[in-house]
């Protein structure tokens, strides 16, 4: 341990840096010779005390750091070891337990960027350990201590969607004692679980296990139940959302009894919608028999009394308890809840589009869902199972898998749930018709969960056949309405001919139509597939990227009940994380206007992905002001800002700006400066040192939390310092992590490029990528293109950037 | 398997997954003795277009492009089998009616025998046939190397 | 409208009667047609396959001489039509081999500058002002007769290359306009199993031999099956495997089919009142007096 003279920067800041670099057993120390890094930190300004140690992490580790700063005096501490991915958290802690504010903190990646990398490289790789060391120091000396604020958080939540995984959050909620209003667009609550006949793999019958949570939700005291309901805004942040429910009138007051009289009289018919459009319902209807609210309602559309005119009452006539009334309007709701639960389910795919099945064409090629409702008692047949063209039982059925799934004609995932769904279907009909014969044809059959297995063997034992390869196509005779199936069976290399009575087309799962309205007002992600992207795909699965906010059930992704449910209780469990503690603290890195110099253009505004800044104010006063608990400190308006008026703290300009003077200190023409966002390309980094991947030195990686913070200035000052290449890197498009901010970081480097063209500079030293947290191996390869740039890059050329960019006189 | 490659990009036939909408929907595996587009697909992938290039059953492709528009992975299958029977070509794998009507087209400019066509035309009210350079025609056959895939 | 003529191979020497009836139709619809010296198209079932060059060279020629006269083609067969359209994109759309062929044409006086395109009769006989101008021009109606359009695979196969702007959301494409010509001379167009189902006249001319024509009796068994009483194509291919499918069918299955098969502008000219021998509509080997009887 060296305690180094005093070399001051700025004698009236009386900064004392402690810097710490960590030997990670042999991860670090086998490559880069950590003596040396700490005895050159130890000759940097203002650093009075340089250690290296075996594992800096490790309880002993801490305590050093610990004492350090009591003894020393140190107000500011660095640690050269892993990623701040990691152990960032874990120091922070230490230090403040020590009593220093834990933004004096800061960490070089010298293991995932630097020894792991360059595993046979390790001159160089010390010598970049140095350049890190010095980058962090630099950074450090412009920390200031910061404070989380904290805000409180509304005890109460509301769900959206009333299927089974909007009804188990609710009910966790509840009886965890919190007000939950749950909000379902249609009559009822039930979603598709109530239109299933049995769920795989228990065969349990899916409405009797669902209608007892159904009626619980009811009749919770805690619950409030909106239904014929939809968000139509919701305004604040995370414990404070104002939320604006408009609820569509029923027609029928709550004394209704469901008796079911109105419906004989009504005229008026039109397809019912829970029986997949297989029967029909009246004018005046209830969803189905489990319904809850048990109250009927009127289909205003269908109705022949519009725009308050009443041409029939024959409904209103027969009731016995008067309660239909024609004159209900809409209701709106204005809810302030702490939490909100999205559970808004899916669709299934409409496979009209592949004309070869015949879907629409042939009345006997059916969807999952229709087959479904036919098989259920409860549906159009009474749970027998007819052929649409004549009502008999077909003595041959046909299962076509992956319908609308797996491909590019339509959806490229796969959906899940069919294999099993289908696999429960067969057995059903084997157990009621058993001399039906049942063939599958599948590509793959996905049985990957608790007892799947099982259920699977269970249906080859009943004699369904199972034929690996699907159908080119459907022809029908069309007097008998039979199909026939003309396809290649893989297994046995030979095509086959295969008459049935029946086929049913085992869709898949679509996000629902809608959904976009629910991401729109939420704020969310949703991922190429159109489905609600979690937070983190392993680590948090049910929180979105906006704060409050939670996943659960099909509209994160398709899944199955079980895991619907599974992920409901964990949304409510992280709901109830923020409501019991009743206040959440929001990290200090989140942006702060000045005023002095803010001109109220509202460039920030308009890029803000969480809408957290709003202006306030007339003509010269108004201001931008940010809504701090909603900020979630993205910075990209401290990129866009033109007079520097708004900042984010914790990476301000001049941090920034310090580290890449620093990385550029030592020959500059042979580097590569690389900013990455914390989320995705620092993230991928990290893989590529993680799987060990090797790559080229010269880089230098400067993190911030989204590329949306990386200004034109960064990259200008990399270029006027000498440096032969610059790499912005970010989410993928669509994957942001702050939503879209990744789109202003293109607008902003392809303006750059533009520039630097007409300046007769090579837009090739500034290269952007997209680099996922998984693309370890992209990242790689990136630094491998970019190597060789650097070797090509001439000394004229780099004269010609920092001539380009020296700033000019306005 | 540059030669095959040469013609058409491999990384994206490496998304089959052997549905086999393709041979369910072939005209040829419907009537004739051919394992189909889904096999001569995978073969060449995992076993090099030599297992299938000298295979007369290549040349059962009718180009009805029916495989294609079912292929859930929008596979290029026709082009492969087109890059295949080029490189078959090559290697002398060509049915004696398909090298019989390519060598015709490219001496004559035509595919069909026009003797005594002129008189019927007339009946129809036609003018004879347009007169082609076949020159030209042979000549530009000549440049792109079809006659060392013809030999005759 | 203005077209230079693409009648391909087969059809004027085979079956000059179609070439009469189209040049005929198109004169009354006016359309003017301008004969160049074209080759054959070539085609992508034979040439193709054997040599990608030379191929796409040909067609480069066969385009080249239409826009030297600054005009779009009109073809008449389904083949051609699909090798010179797909010829036609791929030089359009990639550089490499634009050059390599414009190399190749240059000692020839051609260069392919790529503003011409490509058509067929069928969809031009359907756009909606000539469909206008068909029904006009109808005076011997179809009499609602049962007629079986058959597209053939190289009218709309692959729709990416064929009908790239018509594509559905499953990136298919359904044909409509034999139909729709058949609905506008008072026929009814009839619905049929396996209705775009290849009719395997590729498999004859390639490889040859009686199980190569189980295709096209697979479809004549449907068309049967719905009664079709006759047959409309619009490739001359097509034409000759439905009449030597149906003679096939009577040798070796002892089925006899009778279904009469036209060309689709055969039909148009029998519905303008046209008399039928003026083009041979009188000597097809499947009989045709029957058909020619209910709508006189």
């Amino acid at each position: 341990m060296a305690v180094a003279e005093k070399k001051r920067t700025d004698p009236e800041k009386n900064l004392r840096i402690g810097v710490y670099v960590c030997h990670c057993g042999l991860n670090i120390g086998g490559v880069v010779d950590c003596r040396a890094v700490a005895e050159y930190a130890a000759t940097l300004p203002d650093v009075v005390l340089a250690a290296d140690n075996m594992y800096t992490c490790s309880d002993p580790g801490q305590e050093q750091i610990k004492a350090d700063i009591r003894e020393h005096d140190l107000n500011r501490v660095v640690v050269a070891s892993c990623t701040p991915r990691l152990h960032e958290p874990t120091f922070r802690a230490a230090v403040a337990e020590a009593g220093l504010n834990p933004y004096l903190f800061e960490m070089a990646n010298i293991r995932e960027h630097c020894s792991w990398v360059h595993l046979h490289d390790k001159e160089p790789a010390t010598a970049k350990a140095k350049d890190l060391v010095r980058m962090a120091v630099a950074r450090a000396r412009l920390l200031t201590p910061q404070t989380e604020i904290e805000v409180q958080v509304t005890r109460r939540a509301l769900v959206i969607g009333g299927g089974v995984a909007g009804i188990q959050a609710s009910l966790d909620l509840a009886q965890a004692g919190y007000k939950v209003y749950l909000v379902e667009r249609s009559a009822s609550i039930g979603g598709r679980m109530a239109q299933i006949d049995k769920t795989f793999p228990t065969m349990d019958c899916s409405i009797c296990i669902l209608a007892p949570k159904m009626s619980e939700v009811g009749r919770h005291r805690n619950i409030e139940l909106l239904t014929l309901s939809q968000v139509e805004s919701v305004e604040g942040y995370v414990g404070n959302f104002k939320v604006k429910v408009r609820q569509w009138p029923r027609y029928v007051t709550d004394e209704c009894t469901a008796c079911g009289d109105c419906v004989a009289e009504c005229p008026q018919l039109a397809p019912d919608e829970f029986n997949a459009g297989l029967s029909t319902r009246r004018g005046i209807y209830i969803p189905f028999a489990q319904a809850v609210p048990s109250n009927y309602l009127i289909d205003m559309e269908l109705c022949l009394n519009k725009e308050g005119i009443v041409a029939c009452d024959k409904c209103y006539q027969s009731c016995q308890h008067q309660c239909i009334d024609f004159g209900e309007k809409d209701k709106i709701h204005h809810l302030e809840v702490g939490t909100i639960i999205v559970a808004t389910g899916m669709d299934v795919y409409d496979p009209t589009p592949l004309t070869e099945f015949g879907y629409r064409k042939f009345p006997n090629v059916i969807t999952s869902l229709e087959f479904e409702r036919l098989i259920n008692a409860g549906g159009p047949s009474g749970g027998h199972l007819i052929r649409p063209s004549d009502g008999r039982p077909p003595e041959r059925v046909a299962f076509l898998q992956c319908i609308g799934s797996r491909s590019f004609r339509s959806n490229v995932y796969c959906s899940s749930i069919c294999c099993m769904n289908t696999i429960k279907d067969v057995l059903l009909i084997k157990e009621h018709w058993p001399e039906t014969e049942v063939s599958v044809h599948y590509i793959d059959i996905r049985a990957y969960g608790k007892g799947f297995e099982e259920l699977f063997r269970r249906a080859r034992m009943e004699g369904v056949q199972f034929i690996r390869g699907l159908p080119g196509e459907i022809i029908e005779n069309y007097q008998a309405r039979n199909l026939t199936l003309i396809g290649e069976d893989t297994l046995q290399g030979a095509i086959y001919r295969k008459e049935v009575d029946m086929v049913v087309l085992s869709v898949g799962l679509e996000p629902r139509a809608d959904s976009e309205i629910i991401q729109r007002i939420l704020n969310l992600s949703q991922a190429a597939d159109g489905f609600f992207l979690e937070a983190h795909p392993k680590l948090r699965p049910v929180d979105t990227p906006v704060s409050g906010v939670f996943l659960a059930g099909c509209a994160e992704g398709p899944k199955d009940i079980k895991e619907s449910v599974t992920q409901a209780s964990a949304a409510a469990s992280r709901a109830n994380i923020l409501m019991a503690q009743g206040r959440v603290s929001v990290e200090a890195i989140t942006a702060r206007v000045n005023e002095e110099l803010c001109t109220g253009c509202g460039l920030c505004a308009a890029v803000c992905p969480f809408k957290s800044i709003r202006l306030e104010g007339e003509g010269k006063d108004k201001k931008a002001v940010v809504i701090e608990a909603s900020c979630a400190g993205c910075g990209t308006c401290a990129a866009e800002c033109p007079f520097g008026a708004i900042e984010q703290r914790h990476f301000t300009d001049p941090q920034i700006l310090s580290q890449v003077q620093a990385a550029t200190e030592i020959e500059p023409e042979n580097l590569v400066v690389a900013f990455c966002c914390n989320w995705c390309s620092y993230a991928g980094a990290d893989f590529a040192g993680v799987s060990r991947m090797q790559y080229p030195t010269p880089v230098r990686i400067i993190r911030t939390m989204c590329s949306g913070r990386v200004s034109t200035k960064f990259i200008a000052e990399a270029f006027l310092r000498g440096a032969a290449a610059v790499l912005v890197s970010g989410c993928h498009i669509g994957d942001c992590h702050y939503i879209n901010a990744n789109v202003q970081t293109e607008k902003r480097v392809r303006k750059l490029w533009r520039r630097m063209e007409k300046g007769g500079l090579d837009p090739n030293r500034l290269q952007l990528a997209w680099i996922s947290a998984a693309e370890g191996n992209r990242f790689a390869e990136k630094i491998n293109e970019l190597a060789q740039i650097v070797a090509k890059v001439t000394p004229a050329e780099i004269e010609r950037s920092r001539e380009f960019f020296k700033p000019r006189k306005k | 398997m540059k030669e095959v490659w040469k013609h058409i990009e491999p990384e994206h036939l490496y998304f089959c997954y052997e549905c086999s909408r393709c041979t369910g929907s072939c005209p040829a595996a419907m009537v004739l003795d051919t394992p189909g587009p889904r096999r001569i697909l995978i073969s060449c992938l995992y076993s090099g277009p030599n297992a299938v290039t000298s295979e007369e059953s290549l040349w059962y492709c009718t180009t009805c492009h029916v495989c294609e528009d079912r292929c859930p992975q929008e596979l290029h299958i026709v082009e492969l089998l087109t890059a295949l029977m080029n490189v078959a070509a090559a290697r002398g794998n060509i049915p004696d009616k398909v090298r019989a009507v390519v060598e015709k087209i490219a001496r004559t400019g035509r595919s069909v025998v026009t003797y005594r066509v002129d008189e019927e035309r007339i009946r129809f009210g036609l003018s004879p046939l347009t007169r082609i350079n076949v020159e030209e025609v042979e000549a530009l056959a000549a440049r792109t190397g079809l006659f060392e895939k013809v030999k005759t | 409208m203005k077209y230079s003529f693409f009648p391909g191979c087969f059809i004027p020497a085979r079956y000059p009667g179609f070439e009469a009836s189209t040049r005929e139709v198109l004169r009354l619809l006016d359309v003017e047609l301008v004969d160049l010296d074209f080759s054959c198209c070539p085609p992508t079932t034979s040439v193709k396959l054997v040599n990608y060059d030379t191929w796409l060279a040909l067609a480069a020629r066969n385009l080249c001489l239409s826009e030297e006269q600054g005009l779009n083609i009109l073809s008449i067969c389904n083949g051609c039509t699909a090798t010179l359209t797909e010829a036609n994109k791929t030089l359009k759309e990639k550089p490499g081999q634009r050059r390599k062929i414009n190399q190749l044409l240059k000692d020839f006086g051609h260069r392919f500058e790529g503003n011409i395109e490509v058509h067929h009769i069928g969809p031009l006989l359907n756009r909606n002002i000539v469909l206008e101008a068909l029904r006009d021009m109808v005076v011997r109606p179809l009499k609602g007769l049962r007629i079986a359009a058959h597209y053939g695979c190289h009218y709309f196969r692959p729709p990416r290359v064929m009908f790239p702007h018509s594509l559905t959301a499953a990136d298919s494409y359904v044909p409509v306009a034999l139909d729709n010509i058949v609905a506008a001379l008072g026929g009814e167009p009839v619905q049929y199993s396996r209705k775009f189902l290849c009719c395997g006249s590729v498999l004859g001319a390639n490889i040859g031999g009686d199980d190569t024509y189980g295709v096209v009796w697979e479809k004549l068994q449907h068309m049967a099956d719905r009664e079709a009483e006759a047959i409309v194509v619009p490739c001359g291919s097509c034409f000759n495997q439905f009449e030597m499918g149906q003679v096939m069918a009577k040798r070796r299955k002892k089925i006899k089919f009778n279904i009469p098969v036209f060309y689709i502008t055969e039909l148009v000219a029998l519905a303008f009142g046209l008399d039928p021998e003026r083009f041979g509509l009188t000597e097809h080997t499947i009989k045709t007096k029957n058909f020619l009887d209910k709508i006189a």
